[in-house]
């Protein structure tokens, strides 16, 4: 009697003990999520460590957003993938263990993946498998969008574009999308900051074209009655290929700095042992780079080593930003944002603030999921290799960061994406 | 690499568990666990050299007892605010246990000894290689033995004190991933585990207040349970194996103070009830430190916040003498989570606890007295997050525990 009893307890405990917990199911609110069209450039793309790769394409973070869609409603999401993984075109970056020319030892360096590209076929047009969710086209600016003929003068674009005599923006509403995400105008100023400023062959676009050619684009968008979400650009100067390199990018033992001394002919420099700001030509001017100025990622680090850049022969001005240059990248952004901001409050669309987000990742850092991310160039999990453009896990971070956003704005309750999902950089 | 199998054997006599609120555990005595853990006024049995060692001399004669629980506690996870992920921890079993012997010097000596081993704090959480919260926890056991020689005077017929002193001993392994990946996108991983000791004391007054009113007080001091040497093993690339050397590592977990204060009433000849009110000093956990002994640029001491409050814990019971032979036991108990909310992490997932149990003794023979116990522990759901880690979700524990015992009356 008394063992039956304690068994059958055992029994009833045994179904009892299993915790009930259920989460709680996603929604969509008044979002129709059935057509979802993505709008943008490198970053909307999914281009990574300095390429564009068919895996990378995968983990953009339209494709991310599109499952989450999936959960409440969402339909196929077409992505204009490559065929290769390399890079295209040129070859992606990867970690290796290398030895520089001038190196005593060899270590952990940022190197082109050294194995053959598999490109082929890479420019060959997909547009008959068209149209596309996700338009994004590396390197587009904002003005671009309502330039007529764009398309055939970017090798992405024509990879997908049905026709090339219309303006990009007539282009990529084929698919008649009911939800939208546009993040456009990083280029607008990543092509004057990452050449250097002043030195680059790509100026700033102007302020009023900007502002006319962001609010055709976003006319466009909401013309049939797509919600939307609208992504402002990202505090630029804060990402590690501005910040990876230090400003006192020589560094010279007693020895080399005495030599130097003993030979330099520059009145106005006397290296020292450690650390040292490098020469740099400013415009015409020969002078030392100052504290606060930045020595960008492109720099070839084996010519400051071995051929005596920054100290026998000055830094090109191409991979510095000088202060003056700093402060314009600045300023510039600012007044873009300024109108991607009143833009989207005019057409009543949600706007991500991917300014202050960057720049959150920078200082003090972001930790998600038992990963601490931050703007450090590697191990800081955020970025890819090139600097600029974020890993798999940084845009699985922006993805949720957008669906914030989005369920904040519409009260929707779409579920975030499982960056610890996606890979992280990888070591040799 | 691994010069240490970090996932030790199963069962055997270890005492591992979430089972308690934050990792204490309440299951020193057949009698007590069927009751809700109270047990402070009444000494039952040997088993209130760990409850209240003023009890002791209450016992007329000696008696050697045993008992373990078999705890088999489940924990789930799912994502938070919304979505579809959820995650729950492997199943396990646990057997915390405690033997205790004592009894008086001489025939109506005012003195009594004993000696009481038992497993008072553990825990043990292992979820799925893969899962989310991997970079958080992987996998955590806490293992820990106390044994506590005690001694106890009468000092008349109604006050009766005694104190133990307790030397400790345990163990800590913790695994995670770790976010560096190789060149097939494979996870690394680090290994902790050591062996701690501590000292502590645990020391009661009894006092038979009326005919039929109990009180007891006991004070069980901290124990803090340093790992003086540890041993830490990482699995990484081959490109940062100098940044992560095999490496000694040392640490310090507080076992806390617990303060209790109990009252047994007996109702009439068969009927007794008792209560316990326990003050658990948790904010002795303030923060989890762990230094290694080798440091690189990548490895640093890490300093983890904690930041436990104290809690309050009710426990209440009755005992019912069916025959002389056979006594049946009934209790609950509610047990506060210690840990605050953006503390709360997948490695102890704690929550506050309700606690029902139930229980029965058989004396099969003269000397011979058989115990059974029951008890089923729930959490309240708890959505919460673990800042440190940016890890959030929502959290609910539920744990099943069959015990047995033994005691023998000489």
């Amino acid at each position: 009697m008394k063992k039956l009893y304690i068994f059958c307890l055992a029994a009833s405990g045994l179904t009892a003990c299993k915790p009930n917990l259920e989460p709680e199911k996603p929604e969509a609110g008044q979002l129709s999520l059935e057509r979802y069209l993505a709008v943008g450039d490198a970053f909307t793309a999914g281009f990574s460590d300095g390429a564009l790769t068919k895996t990378g394409q995968n983990f953009s973070y339209p494709n991310m957003l599109a499952e989450q869609f999936g959960l409440v409603g969402g339909g196929e999401f077409k992505q204009p993938l490559l065929p290769g993984d390399n890079g295209y075109p040129v070859p992606k970056k990867v970690l290796a263990v290398r030895q520089g020319p001038c190196d005593t030892n060899a270590s952990l360096r940022i190197v082109d993946y050294p194995g053959a590209l598999d490109s082929i076929n890479s420019s060959n047009s997909i547009a008959i498998n068209g149209p596309f969710n996700n338009t994004a086209i590396p390197g587009i600016r904002a003005v671009d969008y309502i330039k007529a003929g764009y398309g055939e003068n970017n090798r992405f674009s024509r990879r997908f574009f049905a026709t090339f005599s219309g303006r990009p923006i007539d282009e990529v509403v084929r698919i008649n999308p009911s939800f939208f995400s546009v993040w456009i105008g990083n280029n607008d100023v990543l092509d004057y900051a990452v050449n250097g400023g002043k030195e680059s062959p790509k100026p700033f676009s102007s302020v009023t074209e900007f502002a006319a050619a962001y609010d055709s684009v976003l006319s466009m968008l909401i013309k049939k009655g797509a919600k939307g979400v609208a992504m402002n650009i990202p505090d630029v100067t804060t990402m590690p290929f501005f910040t990876a390199l230090p400003a006192q990018v020589v560094n010279l033992t007693r020895r080399q700095a005495d030599e130097l001394n003993a030979t330099n002919t520059m009145t106005f420099v006397r290296f020292n042992e450690g650390p040292n700001y490098p020469v740099i030509l400013d415009g015409t001017d020969l002078r030392l780079l100052v504290k606060g100025e930045m020595v960008l990622l492109s720099l070839p680090i084996d010519s400051v080593k071995c051929a005596g850049w920054g100290t026998k022969k000055p830094i090109p001005g191409q991979y510095i930003l000088t202060l003056e240059e700093i402060a314009a990248v600045n300023a510039t952004l600012t007044e873009y944002n300024n109108i991607i901001r009143a833009a989207s409050k005019a057409k009543n669309i949600a706007m991500v603030d991917m300014f202050t987000y960057f720049r959150s990742v920078s200082i003090p850092g972001t930790p998600y999921n038992g990963i601490n991310y931050t703007a450090n160039l590697v191990n800081g999990s955020f970025y890819s290799l090139d600097g600029i453009h974020p890993s798999a896990r940084g845009y699985a971070l922006v993805a949720n960061r957008i669906i914030q956003e989005i369920n904040l704005f519409y009260g929707s309750k779409i579920s975030s994406v499982d960056a610890n999902k996606y890979p992280g950089v990888e070591y040799p | 690499m691994k010069k240490h199998v970090l996932i030790a054997t199963t069962l055997a006599l270890s005492s591992t568990m979430s089972f308690g609120a934050g990792y204490q555990l309440n299951l020193q005595g057949l009698r007590q666990m069927a009751m809700g853990g109270s047990g402070t006024a009444v000494p039952w049995d040997m088993s209130t050299i760990f409850y209240n060692p003023g009890g002791m001399t209450a016992m007329d004669h000696w008696q050697i007892y045993g008992g373990a629980a078999f705890v088999m506690p489940r924990s789930k996870y799912v994502e938070s605010p919304t979505g579809t992920y959820e995650a729950e921890t492997q199943s396990q079993t646990f057997v915390p246990f405690s033997i205790y012997a004592g009894g008086p010097t001489s025939w109506r000596s005012p003195v009594s000894i004993g000696v009481g081993i038992y497993t008072p704090f553990g825990n043990g959480v292992k979820w799925d290689d893969n899962w989310r919260g991997r970079y958080v926890s992987q996998e955590s056991y806490l293992r820990t033995i106390f044994i506590q020689p005690t001694v106890s005077y009468k000092f008349n017929e109604i006050v009766s004190a005694g104190i133990g002193l307790i030397y400790a001993t345990g163990r800590v392994e913790f695994r995670r991933a770790l976010p560096i990946t190789d060149e097939n996108g494979v996870d690394g991983s680090a290994e902790l585990a050591g062996n701690g000791h501590g000292f502590g004391l645990n020391a009661g007054v009894h006092i038979n207040a009326s005919e039929k009113v109990q009180i007891g007080f006991n004070f069980r001091s901290k124990v803090k349970m340093d790992v003086d040497r540890g041993y830490a093993s990482f699995t990484v690339p081959s490109s940062l194996q100098t940044a992560f050397p095999y490496t000694a590592f040392s640490t310090s977990l507080p076992m806390p103070m617990v303060t209790s204060l109990g009252i047994g009433y007996a109702v009439n000849e068969c009927l007794t009830l008792q209560g316990d009110i326990n003050i658990t000093g948790w904010s002795a956990f303030n923060s989890l430190n762990i230094a290694y002994e080798n440091n690189t640029p990548q490895l640093q001491d890490q300093n983890s916040e904690r930041n436990y409050r104290n809690t309050i814990a009710l426990r209440a019971g009755g005992h019912y003498t069916v025959s002389d032979r056979i006594a049946v036991m009934a209790g609950a108990a509610f047990d506060p989570s210690p840990v605050r909310d953006g503390y709360v992490s997948p490695e102890l997932p704690d929550a506050n606890r309700g606690i029902l149990s139930a229980g029965l003794t058989y004396k099969a023979f003269e000397r011979w007295t058989v115990m059974g116990a029951l008890e089923f522990v729930s959490s309240i759901q708890r959505e919460s997050s673990f800042d440190e880690g940016g890890f959030k979700g929502r959290y609910q524990t539920k744990a099943f525990a069959p015990g047995i015992g033994i005691s023998y009356d000489f």
